[in-house]
């Protein structure tokens, strides 16, 4: 047997070459194979992409037309949408997004730390309810709610509009905060507690700061769904004054036979950076990629 | 708003916390009204009261606007013999199927596996695409769609057709791919996140033992995330079962009624023709085909369910 | 079964300074038992990641059986590996589990089932097959996993740390059963440990890494008695070797090695390889077991005083710990030999099992081989 001792004559080693040319053979190989890839994963990007080229194009050129053609980098067409209404209609899509998320938001917190930390009857069934209303889009409800509103006279208000929107995010956002709080530690409610902090103190100073990020999700998930509503303002509220963004859009589509795309590409434009922008603070802050487990659609 | 401060009892060591048990407090039940007001007020009441209304000949204008009656199975009659709503049920269970689940679930999946291989700058610039998709508002994408499938614009000239008003023409067709392009997103998200999970040194046994690329990602890998995949495709159910405003803004559910899918049709039916009552029955019929597709993936997911995942 | 080359493998991370390999040289034989033993971070698991193919070697080239493998897939290097964690497919059951490989290769279905009974048999784990791999216990995971192995009928075995999730009961029962298993089927094994008892116990050579370097390749027996330096010294055997400082006298051809206030004299082979070193300072190392008891009224061998500080009973003998001046040293005495901490003693050291080292590369001198140039081992890196 032979004793190796590293540093002492490499015996009988051959080029150092033959070695260098298989590594470098075998990670060619594998960038090869990582070029082809990626090559196929940028064809898939661009085809998502050509839609959304084609919008800023057509809203930034003086005749935009169905077909692309180069941007003139004029802003004719967002003075056009603003004209259109866009400005107050954006306005009244912030007005039913904010107080929407404010009202689920808050009504979430309270019953998700009341779930999570007290004895609450019924917890289980009130918990697996919670999670099946989840499964349910408000949207099924749309005929019983609106013959609701119209006997309570609820009808063309932001505000109950509001209400509705709040109602479709709730379950899911109790669900999602009851497990966030769950994993606070419950030292620091008893710490506080110890000192005669009551509950609602407690859940301000102690469970919010600590549970910021699961209520952020709630909140920007609410806010990008009731940013985009379209069937429940539809129905709810009929005053054209009322009327968000989503359903703007939508009137000017239909209105003009001759349908005037720059301008129209200038206002779904200024309608959507509010929300991608929201949606690129919250990943950066909330460490990268949180997936919307299940709340967006409808 | 009561201040409900806890009694110094409660966290005498050995006491209450100690057996984990909290004693109910009333003030509890304070901290979750408002949630279960607006659980009960807009969830629940107008479940109950759409299995009543379903039943009945309510009308938006019109004789039975006011005066209405309960007119037991007429509505469920008129639907199983009304040709518009099976077309319905077809349409919603092709869109449901083929644009959300299957088409959304293999795009997610291919994006998903080749982000895990592609180059770094490939792999967000393209995320960010896909996900920039997604976090569009509906209605954005309704009209991004609409324009682009125009006659004389970029789709058209694409496919060599320029003179063909896409919408005209293949309507289902374009609605659904808008619909993939808009809800991949959520796939790929979903499958990465599983994907990840994977433990690489299975994937590493694997190869060891020989297996093709293919045969690992089928026969180890897919079946190791199997319940994600379910799951993933359950929510991709909920949400596109229930889609209205992707179709309505750009068809208004036609031409004629090539594009009503269920949610569509009940709008349709309830708030242009006025027939609240039959719109609710479908609206209803729309749930209990929810529940049904529920029902099957919550049973092939009874094993992960019961081992608490 | 094949013969295992590494020549001047190394390995360098993105983004890393140190390499985690550096310049290894290594050969197993066909089927010889391999024990790459040393501290966490030694390299030895990147190392048996570059044999597997899931790491590419920085530098150098990795042979099975003369062929150069750098560029050969994982897939198609023909080894089996059972790693830490097992790596069992959790969604299959144990027979599943065991088949995957040989449907893989397209083998024909009787054979398969043949195959698995006979191995399934052999470890005692015929009454699992239809189990899933969550309701195993370690132990039954860790054999299903050698099953797995086995049936690949592999060119080499790969063992990165099989036993470090095992108790302490079922490790030295496992030992037993993969050095049975070795017997079986003698194939070239790599056995990846930091474990110093497994190695000595299973190995037919061990090879010691520290910092990424070879420290030492050799079999047990060799390693305990001639370590190339102090690393390799105090990582094998317990208790710990012990180091004192003495120093190198030479008297006209003569040279001496004095510690402790003992001087021991060299002969002239050794004395010759030390010359160099004369006047200055040098490590000596005695085991535990090489250092004794002076017996009572003093024999030929110098002795050295010092004080008893700790005494620890083991039943079968009593390891003493002692200080000498400023030095402290552990060594064994029978079992009731009635040492009780403060007494005062006298040791003398078995003058055949010295061992002398640098200083300050730890590296060990030879003493009367022909080559007396000092090893150079470096340490810890």
């Amino acid at each position: 047997m032979v004793t190796i001792a590293a540093g002492t004559q490499r015996r009988g080693r051959r080029q150092p070459e033959e070695g260098q040319a298989l590594i470098l053979a075998a990670t060619r190989r594998v960038t090869r194979q990582r070029v082809l890839l990626s090559a196929i994963h940028s064809v898939i990007g661009l085809a998502f992409l050509l839609p959304m080229l084609w919008v800023i194009d057509a809203a930034f050129s003086v005749h935009a037309s169905p077909l692309l053609t180069r941007p003139s980098f004029t802003l004719v067409n967002f003075r056009s949408a603003l004209s259109l209404g866009a400005g107050r209609a954006i306005g009244n899509s912030l007005y039913l997004a904010v107080v929407s998320t404010v009202i689920a938001t808050a009504v979430s917190v309270l019953a998700a730390y009341a779930l999570s930390r007290q004895r609450v009857p019924l917890k289980g069934t009130l918990l697996v309810g919670t999670l099946v209303l989840s499964g349910l889009p408000i949207t099924l409800l749309l005929i019983p709610i609106y013959i609701m509103y119209v006997h309570l006279n609820w009808l063309n208000s932001p505000f109950y509009t509001s209400l509705a929107l709040a109602a479709s995010s709730v379950p899911f956002a109790i669900w999602l905060l009851k497990n966030f709080i769950d994993q606070v530690p419950k030292e620091f409610e008893e710490a506080a507690a110890i000192e005669g902090s009551g509950g609602m103190r407690i859940l301000w100073r102690v469970i919010v700061p600590l549970a910021t990020p699961g209520i952020l999700v709630a909140a920007i998930i609410t806010f990008i769904n009731s940013w985009g509503a379209f069937l429940l303002p539809l129905v709810l509220d009929a005053n054209p004054a009322n009327t968000p963004a989503s359903i703007g859009i939508y009137d000017n589509i239909l209105a003009n036979s001759q349908v005037s795309y720059g301008p129209l590409a200038a206002y779904a434009i200024l309608f959507s950076v509010p929300v991608i922008v929201l949606y690129l603070i919250s990943t950066r802050w909330l460490h990268g990629g949180f997936s919307f487990a299940g709340g967006v659609k409808g | 708003m009561t201040v409900a401060t806890a009694p110094a009892g409660d966290l005498a060591p050995g006491s209450s916390r100690a057996n984990d048990r909290e004693r109910f407090k009333p003030s509890t039940l304070l901290w979750i009204s408002p949630a279960t007001a607006i659980l009960v007020g807009l969830f629940l009441v107008p479940i109950g009261y759409a299995i009543y209304l379903g039943f009945t000949n309510l009308q938006l204008l019109g004789p039975h606007a006011q005066f209405y009656n309960f007119t037991g199975l007429a509505n469920a009659d008129r639907m199983v013999h009304d040709p518009q709503f099976w077309s319905s049920v077809k349409l919603t269970l092709i869109f449901v199927i083929g644009s959300g689940i299957v088409a959304q679930t293999i795009l997610g999946m291919a994006l998903a596996l080749l982000g895990q291989r592609s180059f770094l700058t490939v792999r967000m610039s393209v995320g960010s695409i896909v996900i920039v998709a997604w976090v569009l508002p509906e209605i954005a994408c309704a009209f991004l769609w609409y324009a682009f499938s125009q006659a004389g614009g970029p789709l058209s000239h694409l496919i060599g057709k320029p003179g063909d008003d896409l919408l005209s023409t293949v309507p289902f067709l374009i609605v659904c791919v808008a619909n993939v392009w808009r809800g991949t997103a959520f796939s790929m998200l979903i499958l990465s996140a599983g994907l990840r999970g994977v433990p690489e040194e299975v994937d590493e046994a694997a190869q060891l033992e020989g297996a093709s690329y293919w045969r690992r990602l089928f026969r180890v890998t897919l079946p190791i995330i199997r319940p994600t995949i379910l799951v993933n495709m359950l929510l991709i159910t909920i949400g596109t079962i229930s889609d209205f405003t992707l179709i309505y803004a750009m068809t208004q559910g036609g031409p004629g009624t090539s594009t009503a899918i269920l949610p569509v049709f009940m709008y349709i039916e309830a708030f242009t023709y006025n027939a609240l009552g039959y719109g609710t029955a479908i609206a209803l019929a729309l749930m209990v085909i929810g529940l049904l597709i529920s029902a099957v993936y919550i049973h092939q997911l009874r094993p992960e369910l019961r081992r608490g995942q | 079964m094949a013969k295992l080359v590494l020549e001047g493998v190394s390995k360098t991370f993105k983004g890393k300074p140190l390499a985690a390999v550096y310049d290894l040289d290594l050969e197993v034989e066909d089927g010889e038992f391999l024990v790459v033993v040393g501290p966490s971070g030694c390299g030895k698991t990147t190392t048996l990641r570059m044999i597997a193919g899931f790491e590419t070697p920085s530098q150098g080239v990795i042979r099975i059986d003369g062929k150069p493998m750098n560029s050969v897939l994982p897939k198609d290097r023909n080894l089996a590996m059972v790693f830490q964690s097992y790596a069992l497919f959790p969604h299959m059951t144990v027979a599943k589990n065991l088949s995957f490989g040989m449907k893989a290769r397209h083998e024909p279905k009787a054979t398969i089932s043949r195959e698995i009974e006979t191995i399934a048999g052999m470890l005692g784990i015929d009454s699992l097959l239809d189990r899933k791999p969550a309701e195993l216990s370690g132990g039954e995971r860790q054999r299903v996993a050698l099953g797995r192995a086995l049936l690949r009928r592999p060119q080499a075995f790969l063992l990165d740390e099989p036993l470090s999730n095992l108790d302490a009961a079922l490790r030295v029962q496992m030992r037993l059963e993969i050095k049975r298993i070795h017997k079986q089927f003698p194939v070239t094994t790599v056995y990846v440990t930091h474990d110093q008892v497994e190695a000595m116990t299973m190995a037919d050579r061990i090879a010691l890494m520290s910092g990424g370097r070879l420290q030492q390749a050799a079999a047990p027996e060799r390693i305990y008695d001639s370590p190339a330096n102090t690393f390799v010294a105090t990582f094998i055997g317990t208790p710990k070797i012990n180091l004192l400082s003495g120093s190198v006298v030479s008297d006209g051809g003569a040279c001496h090695v004095t510690f402790l206030g003992c001087t021991y004299s060299l002969d002239s082979a050794a004395s010759k390889a030390l010359h160099r070193f004369a006047g200055s300072s040098v490590t000596v190392g005695f085991r535990p077991e090489e250092v004794r008891l002076a017996p009572g009224g003093g024999g030929r061998l110098p002795t050295a005083q010092g004080t008893v500080e700790l005494v620890e009973p083991l039943g079968s003998e009593t390891n003493v710990v002692a200080r000498f001046d400023e030095q402290v040293i552990v060594f064994k005495v029978p079992a009731r030999s009635g040492l009780s901490v403060g007494d005062s003693i006298r040791v003398e050291f078995e003058p055949s099992q010295m061992k002398l080292f640098d200083p300050d590369s730890g590296a060990s001198l030879d003493l009367g081989s022909a080559h007396s140039e000092p090893q150079l081992s470096p340490i810890r890196v």
